[in-house]
């Protein structure tokens, strides 16, 4: 800002102002000065700081240059009046630009005139040393800005409710869709898992609580399996409210952490397995009488594992049916309830008495059937999948079957 | 500069702050004004009384009919023949000189008691002032009363010190108008001006009205000799001075007023909201007893009354054509630049005698926050005491006079008379 040319401060204080920021160091000079308080005017001398204004050097230079530029030489003067009187204070500078003599103009106006003669003088004045840098000011720019901010500013306080509720709205939307991403992901886990054909997981796994909250992917879900001639006989049963059957049989943890452990640490039930599960597993580990803590070769100790992680899938199995065909029961008296003479007839594949062994036979014996039963939720998965899953099941009902 | 010598910066310089209602004059660095002398005052043409007294003479005397000045309170509230009432201010400005003086050459002779020449003066203008007539006062004062230095601010940026302020909007209720001056970095944006003649004078004619309409005879002190204790809404008992002077219309308006204005101070209120019948019913009723002895409640009346401060749609015969507080202030930011505006809105500076009406600012918080975006942040500054909101522009030049800075700023006597009368357009833009 070569512009800014300095005089010296000889008025006291007058016109200081506090320049903070970066700028350039105003340079100290040895100046002579009086003492107000003498009368005889004697001169003394001190380094006094050198002001920084606005102003040309000459009066003269300054016009010579602009006067190529700018015809209308009184208004640029006014101008320069009016920077030097308010220090740059363009707002004010606006408001006391004289409108009587010339026409109105915006701050940018003024700034963009000030600083395009500031770069102009800059030029003008350099003979050595590096280029100087112009002063950038883009008006249009500022223009824009400023539009912009007013537009925002005026709007009413309906379109500010309308924003908000918008900028609300895309925020439920977005939670949604993450929360939905989140439920596939997790079905499309559990799927890879039955894929690789562990025991330890079951394909009912395709009961994941997202397909009880009738969100639109459910409708949409029920409607295909509908239109599944597969499902046709058994549409009636898919509208049923599906059993809550939690995932798997136990995941049992690995042993990553280094050391040395007891082996049959690994027989440990992960905490995973509730209260109640756990004192299934016992129970029917008597009834099959077998120890409850066999001793922990490393053989045993898998196969016990596994057979443990059957029982449970086992008794959730059971646990599925049971409610399946409770609410079977119920429907049959609410319907029986409803229209009174009538019975429903319950085709015999879908009854069951709780004895695991009956059930196996049936199963064994029609095996469709009561995959479909069980998977009468059904999944978020493709129907190729689904039906590989059934498969999946079917393979493990018979595992069960072999090992009972 | 002072060299950390206590009072080294004093000057003893003076403040004056010319308002509608009163000028506020004293010494700067002080806290209040010495003297509050009210800008009306008491003409008795001296000619007029020869004239009766001595028929002779009339060809003679009536070429040299001489004024009698009658200045501040204690003067004006005497009960005179022929003395009547007249201001020397319009619209903010001062409009005859004559008059001005004379209150000036009281001030000095009476409150400051000290010579004018040897104290600079500062004195506040409103901020629409013309540049004639700032001329026309710093000639007088350099002249006439051949101050040592002068200085003219614009009162609301006084204001605006006064609050510690030097950019923001200043909303001036005083009693002949209400206005928004948006001042930035010490500097009045006079394109931003927006003035609403609802003041305090304004409310002081409605009151008068309901006084009227409800049958209230408003008798000034002056005329009571004394009177009885009486039951609400009971006819007062009270007896008339015997030996009163024949007083001129104007004199017994302005001792009338002066009752009114007190009613008005003691019963008006603006309402939180906007005006309703049913909330505002179930707040207290306030009494008032009058000079002459009469009493009673008032109720909704003090509510409907400062309500047309903020909602002129209410006063008859009016209608949309009155901007109410909240819109004046809104406008004059609207003019702003826009990059004004969050600093405007951000320090709203309340002040004025008439913003002392209870629950002023109150109202005026909640129309604001109801007309900006919720993004603004709004913040209405206003000093609590009563002193420092009527007084807020001559605080603001005590402050501004007393500093050591300020000297610097000062048109001196020697600047005078080198540049003349158009300093003034120079050093105090």
């Amino acid at each position: 800002m070569c512009l800014l040319i300095c005089f010296h401060a000889g008025k006291g204080y007058k016109q200081a102002k506090a320049h903070l920021g970066v700028r350039k160091v105003r340079p100290w000079k040895w100046m002579p000065f009086t003492n107000p308080a003498r009368k005889d005017g004697a001169v003394f001398h001190h380094l006094a700081l050198w002001m920084i204004t606005i102003a040309f050097q000459e009066a003269d230079e300054g016009k010579e240059y602009i006067h190529l530029f700018f015809t209308s030489m009184i208004k640029t003067d006014h101008l320069f009046d009016l920077c030097r009187q308010f220090d740059l204070r363009f707002t004010v500078i606006q408001d006391r630009w004289d409108v009587t003599r010339f026409s109105k103009r915006s701050i940018e106006d003024l700034k963009e005139r000030y600083y395009d003669i500031c770069n102009i003088l800059n030029k003008a004045r350099h003979t050595a040393g590096p280029e100087p840098k112009n002063i950038a000011y883009d008006a249009d720019n500022e223009k824009r800005r400023k539009e912009q901010l007013k537009r925002l500013f005026d709007r009413t306080s309906e379109q500010v409710e309308e924003e908000a509720n918008l900028l609300q709205e895309l925020r439920k939307i977005e939670a949604r869709k993450k929360d939905r991403e989140r439920k596939t992901q997790d079905l499309q886990k559990l799927i890879t898992a039955a894929d690789s054909g562990g025991s330890t997981t079951a394909s009912v796994a395709d009961h994941s609580p997202a397909t009880h909250r009738g969100t639109p992917p459910d409708k949409k879900q029920q409607i295909r399996k509908k239109n599944t001639p597969f499902a046709t006989p058994k549409a009636k049963l898919e509208l049923l409210p599906s059993v809550e059957t939690p995932n798997t049989g136990i995941k049992f943890p690995e042993f990553k952490a280094s050391g040395v452990f007891l082996r049959s640490q690994r027989m440990k039930l992960p905490p995973s397995v509730g209260q109640k599960k756990s004192k299934a597993i016992e129970q029917m580990l008597t009834e099959l009488g077998l120890e409850l803590n066999p001793m922990p070769t490393e053989e045993i100790c898998q196969n016990f594992n596994e057979l443990r992680s059957d029982l449970v899938l086992l008794y959730e199995l059971k646990l599925g049916l049971s409610t399946c065909e409770y609410e079977l029961q119920a429907l049959r008296h609410q319907y029986e309830a409803l229209a009174p003479g009538k019975t429903l007839e319950i085709p015999a594949s879908l009854l069951s008495n709780n004895d695991p062994a009956i059930l196996a036979e049936d199963v064994s014996a029609r095996p469709k059937a009561l995959s479909e039963v069980i998977d009468v939720v059904g999944s978020a998965a493709t129907p190729m999948r689904k039906r590989k899953a059934a498969l999946e099941q079917n393979n493990m009902l018979k595992k069960i079957k072999n090992r009972m | 500069m002072s060299g950390g010598v206590y009072g080294g910066d004093e000057v003893g310089a003076l403040v004056f702050d010319i308002g509608h209602y009163a000028l506020r004059a004293g010494y700067a660095g002080e806290d209040s004004p010495k003297a509050q002398i009210p800008s009306v005052v008491g003409v008795l043409e001296q000619a007029a009384s020869v004239e009766m007294m001595d028929v002779d003479r009339i060809k003679e005397a009536a070429p040299a009919s001489e004024k009698k000045y009658f200045i501040d309170t204690v003067a004006l509230n005497v009960a005179k023949q022929d003395l009547e009432i007249v201001g020397y201010l319009k619209d903010g400005m001062i409009e005859d000189w004559d008059i001005f003086e004379k209150i000036l050459n009281y001030t000095y002779a009476k409150c400051i008691k000290s010579e004018s020449e040897f104290h600079p003066v500062l004195m506040s203008e409103a901020p629409w002032n013309t540049r004639a007539k700032r001329e026309k006062l710093t000639e007088i004062m350099f002249e006439k009363y051949n101050v040592p230095a002068f200085y003219l601010v614009k009162n609301a940026v006084l204001a605006a010190f006064a609050n510690g302020r030097s950019t923001g909007i200043v909303v001036d209720s005083g009693s002949t108008h209400t206005s928004a001056v948006p001042v930035y970095d010490g500097y009045v944006l006079s394109q931003g001006i927006v003035k609403s003649p609802l003041g305090g004078d304004f409310l002081t004619m409605q009151c008068k009205q309901l006084l009227e309409s409800k049958d209230i005879e408003v008798v000034p002190p002056y005329m009571i000799a004394a009177k009885e204790a009486v039951k609400d809404f009971e006819k007062p008992k009270w007896t008339r001075k015997s030996n009163l002077p024949e007083v001129t219309k104007s004199w017994h308006n302005y001792m009338m007023k002066e009752v009114t204005r007190d009613f008005q101070a003691t019963v008006l209120q603006v309402a939180d909201a906007p005006y309703d019948e049913e909330t505002v019913s179930t707040i207290p009723m306030v009494h008032y007893e009058f000079p002459n002895g009469y009493h009673q409640d008032f109720g909704c009346e003090r509510f409907k009354i400062p309500e047309a401060l903020f909602d002129p749609s209410s006063i008859k015969g009016v209608g949309n054509t009155m901007l109410g507080v909240g819109h004046v202030v809104t406008t004059s930011v609207g003019m702003c630049d826009i990059d004004l505006r969050p600093s405007l809105y951000g320090n709203v500076i309340v002040t004025g005698g008439n913003s002392l009406l209870l629950g002023f600012s109150d109202r005026l918080n909640r129309d604001l926050s109801a007309k900006t975006p919720q993004s603004m942040r709004l913040k209405i500054i206003s000093a609590s005491g009563s002193g420092e909101r009527r007084f807020g522009a001559w605080i603001g030049g005590s402050i501004l006079a007393s500093l050591g800075s300020f000297q610097q700023m000062w048109i001196s006597k020697q600047e005078y008379e080198e540049g003349g009368k158009t300093q003034v357009e120079r050093k105090c833009p």
